[in-house]
């Protein structure tokens, strides 16, 4: 199983939460699996999207949903005691592990080496923190979003991905309909 | 005016102005007005390890509603400039940045001023709206760089020297 098979896995079982998705091939593969307002695809600022969804956590009600790879979470490790300081009940961390800078050209990661990210978040403080085969992270997502968080998930898979094209979205198209669906849902709660 | 003063007086423009939700990655210019960060409940003000994670952080919150800023040394500047262009600059995030700035007169630590010296530069480089602040009597016009966000539609940086901190 590959992160593409992983998302379309997941992907049933994401309802109404809000998802924000990591830059380069996850996007692309969210995108075209599945597409809506509720998504916000990162085009840059690799490493940003565990902290994004975490300040989006802090200030609705809904759960949000990081989709966070093992390379970019290496880069940002830091916010991983953040997230376990800020206890956010609603925030789900999201980490599709395959080992791998998939969207560079697949060069290994430090986790196709040994490194856990599911024991390093536990060390940080995030008690609900669990490794598990890709195959079963759609039973786990399902199974976090019926328990409060904050949840780690890292789903191990294998490394690759399907041919991709750019998301045909701008920026500020994807800004702004993600902003939106925020309010309107702030207005039904 | 007081060190505190100055803090006081800089929190009260900035949320005037709108500001209500904060980050700080800390700073020895910034000590006192952290303190006072923390004792205001009326806005959010979060403590976070590293420039990058306030900046993913300010936009979560700035994406439900919230007016963030990020407190931050200049020296931060250096981490954060990838960033600044990829998400604050292309997604057009209206945040406001108050900087100390190391590195400028007043700097007993020789090894501030490179990134003393650069930062301005930098900032300008990415092409982010950035002014000088010396005086401590210039709150107000640091505080109305918070809706001037909306105006330039992106990031806009104050850098505050160790004139305004009262700290030479």
């Amino acid at each position: 199983m590959r992160r593409y098979e992983l998302l379309q896995s997941i992907v049933p079982e994401i309802t109404n939460e809000f998802v924000i998705c990591n830059l380069g091939f996850p996007s692309q593969e969210l995108y075209s699996i599945r597409d809506n307002d509720h998504h916000f695809y990162m085009l840059g600022s690799m490493g940003l999207s565990s902290s994004i969804g975490l300040g989006l956590s802090m200030e609705i009600e809904d759960t949000v949903i990081s989709i966070d790879g093992d390379g970019s979470v290496l880069m940002n490790l830091g916010t991983l005691s953040t997230i376990a300081l800020e206890d956010c009940k609603n925030f789900i961390l999201f980490i599709v592990d395959n080992g791998s800078y998939g969207s560079t050209g697949d060069q290994p990661t430090h986790t196709a080496k040994g490194t856990s990210l599911a024991a390093i978040a536990k060390a940080a403080g995030i008690k609900s923190s669990v490794e598990v085969p890709g195959s079963a992270a759609a039973a786990e997502l399902k199974k976090c979003l019926g328990t409060p968080g904050p949840h780690v998930i890292v789903a191990k898979v294998d490394p690759g991905s399907p041919a991709m094209t750019p998301i045909p979205l701008t920026s500020l198209a994807i800004r702004d309909r993600f902003r939106e669906a925020i309010k309107a849902a702030k207005a039904k709660a | 005016m007081s060190a505190n003063d100055v803090n006081q007086a800089l929190l009260a423009d900035l949320k005037a102005n709108g500001a209500d939700f904060f980050v700080s990655v800390p700073c020895k210019l910034l000590g006192g007005f952290i303190s006072t960060l923390e004792q205001d409940n009326e806005i959010t003000y979060r403590a976070v390890n590293r420039e990058e994670e306030g900046l993913g952080i300010c936009t979560g919150a700035w994406l439900a509603g919230r007016k963030p800023v990020i407190v931050m040394q200049n020296t931060g500047v250096g981490t954060l400039i990838t960033s600044l262009c990829s998400l604050g600059n292309y997604y057009r995030l209206p945040f406001l940045m108050v900087i100390s700035h190391r590195g400028s007169p007043g700097e007993p630590i020789g090894a501030q001023v490179p990134m003393g010296t650069a930062v301005e530069t930098l900032l300008q480089t990415i092409n982010i709206p950035t002014y000088m602040f010396s005086d401590p009597k210039d709150t107000k016009k640091i505080g109305q760089l918070v809706p001037f966000t909306d105006v330039a539609e992106g990031p806009v940086a104050a850098i505050l020297d160790y004139d305004f901190w009262g700290a030479r």
